[in-house]
This record gives structure tokens, C-alpha cells and sequence, in this order.
């Protein structure tokens, strides 16, 4: 078989070694591509195959071809729409609300390190608790549906965005805080110069973190009071034992929480050039 | 040569949980216009505290710290300069704003001046074509130049030099010692060196202070006039090296008393 020749940039001077580890690593990434498609198809297909010789029941786990079907009847309608576009708008905006806030209070107590002490036992108590008990106060306080979703989300995301940018803004090398002030820099502008820059790295994490608890988030506030989105099908779903509904829902939930994430480590790729 | 800076019987105590620690005591000395002046002592002895006090980090707790004729303090910053143990480049900067960075914070009159001298300082250092790189694409020595020139634009009188090389491997080291001396020299600026390594001290300084362990006091002030044109000329002296044994005894008692 005709060896296919590897391409290299015109400019630079290649030795063999080098083409040999150029075709090393090509070979090594799409050997990695290869396995996770093949884990994908091998998955999907033996979900297909138990299902259809009835091994195991498609009335509890559905199958991947009773889910296209569902996704199709679901697009045919039209009413998919309405659903991806409501827990779309409610993740958005609980991720940004959530993520802004927490960096906001974060700057506060960087800011004034007393009262970041004050209300340190306070962050960390919130910080354990586990939202979903806060759900019935929060329908009470701000009314059932989306309002009371989108704070869900936020409440998730907010405590870990805090903690996480306040300990970035903390371990800003002292020595560089030290070189600003001799340099007769104001506080402010150490803070917009070099802390947070220097705090870019651990705001990209934050967004990829953000990107899967938004989610969370949303999903359990429409568990908890919804009349539409996402969260709703798998709940309604459940409820008239329409398995396939709920797999589909978890399905296009999957897309979009990839597609959210593959457009925070493109802002990450265009951050690091 | 005129004195630029001055210590008049400088304290220096700080707080800790278990006790006050008087880390300073009774500094006296002088360093001239011009001069290079190097500061060597036991580990922990507060040499770099004696650095943060000259640049008013600090407040000293009596005593007092005259430089040009006045006391440290909030009012001259700008005649001094601070290179800390490592470059603090700022890595998403490119180099050109990494260097104009103190020029950013301040208004100054004359800033159209000041940002020619930065074009100027780059040219003559040989950094003139890597301007708009960023820190990570240049080699440590030049690193090194870079932190060096983003002092000296704002044309401070006084450069106080943290063990500027420690974190450089030897050979580069040397270099970049070579380097920035020239550097200081040729711009005609009065430098006070921190550093644990005596041979450093000795080849780049006019004067060698020599401190005690903790509460630190002057121990020896020691006026070296070794030949040759740069710091690496300078060891090869047939004096470096009593030199070397004189400092050497004097701190290693100081390592045995404490």
C-alpha cells in the first residue's frame, strides 16, 4: 500500500526524525479519535441491538431509533422549539447573572479584606448547603417559573464562582502587587493591571465549571416548577411513562450543554494565543 | 560625589502573633551619588526590608532615611527604581507594554518624552525588535534587560537591585550581571544591591555593606577598588579572592552566632 505523505508547512527545514515524529503525533491524535467514535458507535449500536431482539426493555430504556423517531415527531410539531428555546434563555441567563455576580463579590471582598473575613463562615456555610432545599423558599419568595428557575441556577453557580475567583485574586504573586506600588500604583489599577489578568486563567475555569452547574441548575428548577423546557419533558415524561421522551430530552440537554462548553474553550484557545 | 542616600540610626521592629521583632537596629550608613553599593549579610537578616523601606513600602520605626536631601516617604517614589528577585514581567503584555507599564499609571508631563527614551532604551539594548512579542518568547537574560528598562524609564536616581540574577542558572548569570552593569553605568545611575552571593557583590560593587544576624546592624562597610571594566573582568583581581575569604569569615561568624 502507497504510503500517504505526510503534509508539512513549506518553510521550515524537516529532518527525517522529525517527519517521523510529526507522523507520530498525527497517527497518535487520530488513534485517540478513533477509539472515542468507535466507544460512541459500539454504544449506540448495542443499545439498538438489546433493544430490538428485546434483551432488554425499550418501555424502561427506550433506543436510539425510538429516540430519532421522538426527535422527529418532536421537530415535525414544532413544539421542541419552545422547550429548548425556554431552558436555553433560563441556563443564559442564570450562567451570566451567577457568573458577573460572583465575580463582582469576589472584587468586594478582595477589595476590603475585613469584611471578607466577617462574611467568610457565611460563604462556606452556603457553600455546603445543598440548593435544592432553598426550592420551595425561592418559589415562595420570587413566584413559580421562570423567575424561580433562573435564581435556582444562579444560587448554584454564584458560591463556587466567588470562592474560586476570590482565591484567584488572593494567590496574585505579592512580589508583582509589591513592584506596582513602587511604582506609585493606586489600588484600583493594581487591581485592573494585575490582578485581574492575572486572574484570567481561573475565570475561564470558572465559566467551563459554570457551563455544566447552569445546567444543574435549570434543570432543577423546572423539576421543581415548570410549564415548559426541558427539564419539564423529562419531568411530564417520567410521569406518563413516556421513557422516550425523557431520553430524547437528555439527549438535545447533552448537545447543548457540549456546544455551550466548545464555545468556552474556543474563548479559552483565542485567550491563551 | 554627593551623598543620595542616607540612614540615620534606622529601627525597624514588626509584630508577630508570639512577640515584636526588632529586625533593624541602629542602621548607619551612606551610599554616594553614582555609586554602587552592595548589601550582603545572614539569611533572614532583613536585607531586602532595608530595600522596601528606602522604597517607603515600609515605614521605619525611628530613626530616618534621607534621599536627595529628603525623607522617604510618599513623595519620592519617583526617584527610585525597584528590580525584585524575578523579572514580573507581565505575560499577557507584550513587551513594549510591559515596559511603559509605569508610565500607565501616572501622569507625567512630559510622557511623549518619556515613551521616546522606552524606544531609545530598547534600541540600544537590542530589544528594539521584540517589542510587540510577549515575555515567554524571550530568553531569561533578556527577560532580565527587559525588567531593567521598565525601570529605568521612569529615570529614577536610585535602583535598588533584589537579587535581581538569583533566578538565573550560572552562565547566564554572569552574563546578564555583565549586562545590566553596563546598563546602570552607562545610564548613570546610583545602584544598592541585595544578594547572598558574594562574589556577585563583589565584582559589581564601589561598596560593600556587610550586616550582622538579626536585629541587624552595620558590621563592616568595606570600599572596593578592584581593576577591570566589567564585573567578570573584576574576578579575575588577585584581590577577589582575599576579598571573598574576608566577607566569607566575617558572615560566617555571623551564621555561627545565630
Amino acid at each position: 500500500m502507497k504510503k500517504k505523505k505526510l503534509k508539512l508547512p513549506k518553510c521550515a527545514p524537516y529532518s527525517k526524525a522529525h517527519e517521523r515524529y510529526l507522523r507520530k503525533r498525527r497517527n497518535d491524535k487520530i488513534f485517540v479519535l478513533f477509539f472515542q467514535i468507535i466507544i460512541l458507535v459500539a454504544f449506540v449500536g448495542l443499545w439498538e441491538l438489546l433493544a430490538q431482539t428485546r434483551i432488554i426493555d425499550p418501555f424502561f430504556v427506550s433506543s436510539p431509533s425510538r429516540i430519532f423517531n421522538m426527535l422527529s415527531s418532536l421537530i415535525e410539531s414544532g413544539t421542541i422549539w419552545r422547550h429548548i428555546g425556554i431552558t436555553l434563555l433560563e441556563t443564559l441567563c442564570g450562567f451570566a447573572i451567577a457568573t458577573l455576580g460572583g465575580t463582582l463579590i469576589a472584587i468586594i471582598l478582595w477589595w476590603s479584606e475585613k469584611l471578607r473575613r466577617i462574611l467568610e463562615p457565611y460563604i462556606v456555610v452556603l457553600n455546603s448547603l445543598p440548593k435544592i432545599a432553598l426550592g420551595p423558599i425561592i418559589i415562595l419568595w420570587v413566584g413559580s417559573g421562570m423567575s424561580a428557575i433562573i435564581v435556582m441556577c444562579v444560587l448554584i453557580c454564584i458560591v463556587m464562582t466567588t470562592i474560586t475567583m476570590l482565591n484567584a485574586f488572593n494567590s496574585c504573586d505579592f512580589d508583582k502587587i509589591q513592584l506596582m506600588k513602587s511604582m506609585r500604583a493606586k489600588k484600583i489599577q493594581i487591581f485592573w493591571k494585575l490582578v485581574l489578568p492575572s486572574a484570567m486563567d481561573e475565570f475561564i475555569s470558572v465559566l467551563k465549571i459554570n457551563v455544566g452547574l447552569a445546567w444543574v441548575g435549570t434543570i432543577m428548577g423546572e423539576y421543581l416548577s415548570s410549564s415548559a423546557g426541558l427539564g419539564y419533558l423529562i419531568v411530564y415524561g417520567s410521569q406518563i411513562f413516556r421513557i422516550d421522551l425523557v431520553m430524547t430530552s437528555t439527549v438535545i440537554l447533552c448537545v447543548l450543554a457540549a456546544v455551550m462548553y466548545l464555545l468556552v474553550s474556543l474563548l479559552e484557545k483565542w485567550h491563551k494565543r | 560625589m554627593d551623598t543620595l542616600l542616607r540612614f540615620d540610626n534606622v529601627n525597624f521592629f514588626y509584630q508577630t502573633k508570639k512577640e515584636e521583632v526588632h529586625a533593624l537596629q541602629d542602621l548607619n550608613f551612606t551610599v554616594d551619588e553614582l555609586e554602587f553599593a552592595s548589601i550582603v549579610g545572614p539569611s533572614g537578616c532583613g536585607k531586602t526590608t532595608i530595600l522596601s523601606l528606602i522604597a517607603g513600602l515600609l515605614p521605619v520605626s525611628s530613626g530616618s532615611i534621607i534621599l536627595g536631601g529628603e525623607k522617604v516617604g510618599k513623595n519620592n517614589h519617583q526617584q527610585i527604581g525597584y528590580m525584585f528577585q524575578r523579572d514580573h514581567l507581565f505575560e499577557w503584555r507584550t513587551i513594549w507594554k510591559n515596559i511603559t507599564l509605569g508610565l500607565e499609571l501616572q501622569k507625567y508631563e512630559n510622557k511623549e518624552e518619556k515613551l521616546a527614551f522606552a524606544k531609545e532604551l530598547l534600541q540600544k539594548y537590542d530589544l528594539y525588535g521584540f517589542q510587540n512579542r510577549k515575555p515567554r518568547e524571550l530568553s531569561g537574560g533578556m527577560r532580565q534587560r527587559v525588567a531593567l528598562i521598565r525601570t529605568l524609564v521612569l529615570e529614577p536616581k536610585l535602583l535598588l537591585l533584589d537579587e535581581p540574577f538569583s533566578a538565573l542558572d550560572f552562565q547566564t548569570r554572569l552574563n546578564v550581571c555583565d549586562d545590566v552593569y553596563e546598563i546602570i553605568k552607562s545610564e548613570k545611575k546610583t545602584a544598592i544591591l541585595v544578594t547572598h552571593d558574594i562574589s556577585e557583590a563583589l565584582s559589581m560593587s564601589d561598596k560593600l555593606i556587610i550586616l550582622s544576624s538579626r536585629p541587624a546592624t552595620v558590621k563592616h562597610i568595606e570600599m572596593l577598588k578592584l581593576n577591570g571594566e566589567t564585573p567578570l573582568l573584576r574576578r579575575e583581581d588577585p584581590r577577589f579572592g582575599s576579598l571573598f575569604d574576608f566577607v566569607w569569615k566575617k558572615l560566617t561568624n555571623e551564621k555561627e552566632k545565630t
